[in-house]
């Protein structure tokens, strides 16, 4: 089924809500982006990625509106609102937090 | 902001379901596109680089219906086609459609008609403010649970109690209007300052009583009901400050209360709850302070917020105590007693209303067992539909769900039409509802009842779906598959569940046909107790003289001549007069008098109520007498003092001897003329038809009598029929006084058919319900016998194929059936030996435990059950053994 091998679901909604936050982007161009972004590492099944897309739009976290892209096709955007991007920076704030930790855990048991 | 977002995003995604579903089309195909291209310009050739996108997106209808998951709008759709299937199945099925829903319609329809008499009566608070602090207070002692109050008394306790806002006094005083027209006699009560106060209602116009009112020669004001200010005063705006005549005293108008204005009910002289009182007027403190043997005012209080009523008993305990000192004999063996007014109106009705809600609920309980049986039944018919559908991967909850959605249409089919039979069914419970029903006014259907009928409509689909639907999600594929194509033999579960289903349906009828049993008997009991009077023929009256133009001994007169004028017409059989009547309630006047020649125990005095007759008033009301005389012509005021005693007193007070010559005074230092002898003995006429016994009674003889006789009933015993002799009484009165209003004319059969009515309308809806239970539980027995029977049409082929007799496979089916009949006949006459002791108050002159009921229940459900095996038995015999080896 669509479910992320290798990333657990609160990572891909991050990663989502961080891909648009600078501008609106269509679902071809969000896992695009992600691939590029992590250089490949971060493999997400596109599967996973729609309906990761609609949960968040019904949260409300996201909305959609459809618009012309460079090549003139028609495709469904995605842009953070308000509430998204509140969202988004509490949920870096815990991911830093997390990692953080990981990272100290990590380097003491080196020691 | 972000709700109405999301709101606004189900919505449309359930409202514009297809414009969605082509959006996320059109979404994924871009996805697809963008995929495809990128492909072949990786250098794939079109047609693989197309199936590669599709590869790498991973399922396209996988990820459609995700997507749908993600939209959580998912379950209302299936819900919706599941909705539409149900109602495609229930229209393919009628006559199981209508069966079911009816079933489920009545028992609802039953239960929520019962629920709104409860509602009305038991759960809507009473029509005063913050009515939860109203109170009523009386005095008890060892004889009497609950007694009024001496005026005095009240006047020390509203003094010094601290608990109380505002407390006041009532008491029965109605008053008659002469005038225009025939006069009238108006229900009225004497209030004390503040009564409306107490009871959180202010006048519509003018004022209510204060305290100068209640100062003897200021009382003659009068305080309107909204009623009797619009019929007989035409609603006059200037009415405040008017004089009326009443009683042939003037009386001038002070207020007129508003049209919801509601009587709280009063058991001394007593008058229903509700709208039933037309007038108000002072209570006046009246003679000497230190007397306090007269006990007649009642009481109610509202209690200061945060006062419980347990603290008010306390603070009364303390100033009652305290009051002992002061009137050391007065008080003695009286301590006071608050009653929340609440429990007082509806605490008689209580039991008996929670015994139908339960008897009810019984039905229902059966009609959804009846009703799951059904559906199983039809489950297993559609045992291989599921079976396919549950292999072609429809998953277990979709399967229930759908299940569920048909239990719960038929349900809420069931729930819409048990409205409209409640709406018929709570006018026929009103109008059974003895009259003077405490709040029988305010039973209605309303939004409670609505949402209670709601809910357990939906709480009954629930119920009676849920077994059929996990039963039917348990089906093992393959054996159903295989089941199906092979004429079903095994199937156990689902009979097994059937049967514990029927098993609980008997016992539950059963347990509903013992308590109609022994209310029946109970009933039959009660009609068959000699009342100690007969009410054939016989009209009763009451008649007031106003203390204005009567003197005392001009009363006695009046009632002397009006019973020889009455004695003269024609038609008339007997002609009575006396202070009271058979089951209209009573007045506890309680003499403490001497016995020549006896001692009371200690800490006892002789008492027996007292009360006037005239020398036809046995006679005429048709009480015996056991020995002695009754009264003569001849028992004048010049005559030796003489009495009357019942069988009560008699056997009371002189166990062992002839009562008849014996004597009493109720002097202390009694001159010889002070001793009544007596010289009759009646029989005893309870207080109500199911009171355990009589009370000590005595009479005096009008002409002798010691008290005040105002107010007396009158009793005509006719030829035939008494009603005709209404208009005989009115001009035997007006001959005398045409002032006088002639009031309460009824023949007596409607008084003792009233006070039958409550035992007789519990009856009637307990054998009503009774009667439901047992046809639902026929009807599952005969569906359930059916059922197996149709399932062993091979077995029975084959039993009658190897030389087995119809009488044989009859037997075989009957016995099956009637098996778990007497399994559930057993499980319900237990479960009514437990819960019997709740219908003990109901019950007269029954126990509980009665054994000839019980048997006639276990024999009359054991018949029943035999003659719905039979007709499903009978077709098994008829199976023809070559075509039953070759079915299915």
């Amino acid at each position: 089924m669509g479910k992320p091998s290798d990333l657990i679901q609160g990572t891909l909604d991050l990663l989502i809500l961080r891909t648009i936050s600078a501008e609106p982007k269509h679902g071809w161009a969000i896992a695009k982006r992600i691939e590029q972004v992590s250089q490949d590492v971060l493999q997400i099944t596109q599967g996973a990625l729609y309906p990761a897309l609609h949960r968040l739009e019904q949260q409300g976290w996201i909305r959609s509106f459809w618009k012309k892209t460079e090549t003139g096709r028609e495709a469904k955007f995605y842009e953070l609102t308000k509430a998204g991007r509140a969202q988004l920076n509490k949920e870096l704030a815990q991911w830093e937090r997390l990692s953080n930790a990981v990272g100290l855990v990590i380097r003491m048991a080196e020691d | 902001m972000r709700l109405w977002n999301i709101l606004r995003l189900r919505s449309r995604t359930l409202v514009r379901r297809e414009r969605v579903e082509s959006d996320l089309e059109r979404e994924l195909r871009f996805h697809l596109d963008q995929q495809t291209a990128e492909n072949i310009a990786a250098g794939m050739p079109p047609s693989e680089a197309r199936r590669a996108a599709i590869r790498r997106l991973g399922g396209y209808t996988q990820i459609q219906e995700e997507c749908r998951d993600m939209r959580r709008t998912n379950h209302i759709e299936n819900f919706r086609r599941d909705l539409r299937y149900a109602l495609r199945m229930l229209r393919a099925n009628p006559g199981f459609t209508v069966v079911i829903v009816l079933t489920l319609a009545l028992a609802i329809g039953a239960n929520s008609a019962i629920f709104s008499v409860i509602d009305g009566v038991l759960l809507r608070p009473l029509p005063y403010p913050q009515a939860g602090r109203l109170a009523r207070v009386f005095f008890h002692n060892a004889n009497w649970p609950k007694f009024p109050l001496n005026p005095w008394d009240f006047r020390d306790f509203r003094a010094r109690l601290r608990s109380f806002e505002s407390l006041a006094g009532f008491t029965r005083g109605d008053l008659q209007l002469s005038g225009a027209g025939r006069p009238e006699r108006f229900t009225g009560f004497k209030v004390t300052a503040g009564y409306f106060h107490a009871l959180g209602i202010q006048p519509a116009r003018g004022r209510e009583f204060n305290a100068n009112d209640e100062i003897p020669g200021n009382g003659q004001v009068v305080i309107l009901s909204d009623r009797l200010w619009r019929e007989r005063f035409g609603a006059d705006p200037h009415i405040l400050g008017r004089k009326i005549v009443l009683d042939s005293r003037p009386f001038t108008v002070a207020g007129v209360m508003p049209p919801d204005t509601e009587h709280p009910g009063n058991s001394y002289h007593g008058v229903a709850q509700g709208r039933t009182v037309d007038l108000w007027w002072p209570f006046t403190f009246e003679g000497n302070p230190n007397e306090r043997g007269s006990h007649f005012l009642e009481v109610l209080g509202r209690l200061k917020p945060g006062v419980t009523a347990v603290q008010a008993q306390a603070e009364m305990n303390t100033v009652i105590a305290e009051l002992r000192r002061v009137h050391p004999e007065a008080l003695s063996g009286w301590q006071a007693r608050i009653v929340p007014l609440y429990d007082e109106i509806v605490g008689p009705s209580r039991r008996l209303l929670l015994v139908l809600l339960g008897a009810v609920g019984l039905v229902l309980l059966i009609a959804c067992a009846n009703a799951a049986n059904l559906l199983l039944a039809r489950a297993t018919v559609r045992r291989r539909e599921l079976a396919v559908r549950a292999a072609m991967g429809a998953d277990r909850w979709r399967l229930v769900s759908q299940m569920l959605a048909e239990s719960l249409l038929i349900a809420t089919i069931g729930g819409g039409l048990g409205i409209l039979i409640a709406a018929g069914g709570v006018r026929v419970l009103v109008a059974l509802l003895p009259a003077g029903f405490p709040r029988a006014d305010t039973i209605q259907i309303n939004g409670v009842v609505l949402a209670f009928t709601a809910g357990i409509a939906l709480a009954t689909g629930f119920l009676f779906g849920l077994a059929p639907a996990l039963q039917s999600a348990r089906t093992d594929l393959q054996e159903s598959l295989r089941e199906g194509a092979r004429g079903a033999t095994s199937g156990g579960g689902a009979l097994r569940l059937r049967s514990t289903l029927l098993v609980g349906e008997v016992a539950l009828a059963c347990l509903l046909l013992t308590a109609a049993g022994l209310m029946l008997r109970s009933f039959v009991n009660l009609l068959r107790t000699d009342p100690g009077f007969r009410p054939e023929h016989l009209l009763t009256a009451t008649i007031g003289l106003p203390d204005k133009t009567y003197k005392p001994i001009d009363m006695v007169h009046f009632w002397t001549r009006l019973n020889a004028s009455l004695d003269s017409v024609a038609g008339i059989r007997a002609a009575g007069i006396g202070t009271d009547l058979p089951w209209t309630g009573w007045d506890d006047n309680i003499g403490g008098f001497t016995i020549e020649g006896k001692n009371p125990p200690p800490h006892q005095e002789f008492h027996a109520r007292y009360h006037v007759a005239s020398p036809d008033y046995f006679r005429a009301l048709g009480i015996s007498l056991v020995r002695g005389r009754f009264f003569a012509g001849s028992d004048t005021a010049k005559a030796p003092p003489v009495m009357i005693i019942n069988q009560a007193m008699a056997r009371r007070y002189w166990p062992d001897e002839d009562a008849v010559g014996k004597r009493i005074t109720f002097e202390d230092h009694p001159k010889p003329q002070d001793w009544l002898t007596v010289v009759g003995i009646v029989g005893d006429v309870k207080d109500r038809p199911d009171s355990p016994e009589a009370q000590n009674s005595m009479w005096w003889p009008i002409e002798q009598t010691p008290i005040y006789v105002n107010q007396m009933s009158v009793v005509l015993r006719g030829i035939s029929d008494a009603g005709l002799l209404a208009n005989d009484l009115r001009e035997a009165v007006h001959q005398l006084d045409p002032t006088l209003a002639v009031a309460e004319i009824r023949p007596m059969d409607s008084i003792a058919d009233a006070n039958i009515s409550l035992p007789r309308f519990a009856l009637f809806l307990v054998m009503l319900f009774a009667g439901l239970a047992l046809t639902l539980a026929a009807i599952g027995i005969y569906g359930v016998i059916s059922y197996s029977v149709s399932r062993r049409t091979h077995e029975f082929g084959l039993r009658m194929a190897l030389g087995a007799k119809p009488g044989d496979v009859l037997a075989l089916v009957l016995r099956q059936g009637v098996r778990l009949a007497l399994l559930g006949v057993v499980l319900g006459l237990a479960g009514a030996l437990v819960l019997g002791r709740v219908l003990w108050s109901l019950l007269y002159q029954v126990r509980a435990a009665d054994p000839l009921t019980y048997l006639a229940v276990a024999a009359l459900a054991m018949a029943v059950a035999a003659l719905a095996c039979y007709v499903p038995a009978q077709r098994a015999t008829s199976v023809e053994p070559a075509r039953a080896l070759h079915s299915d």
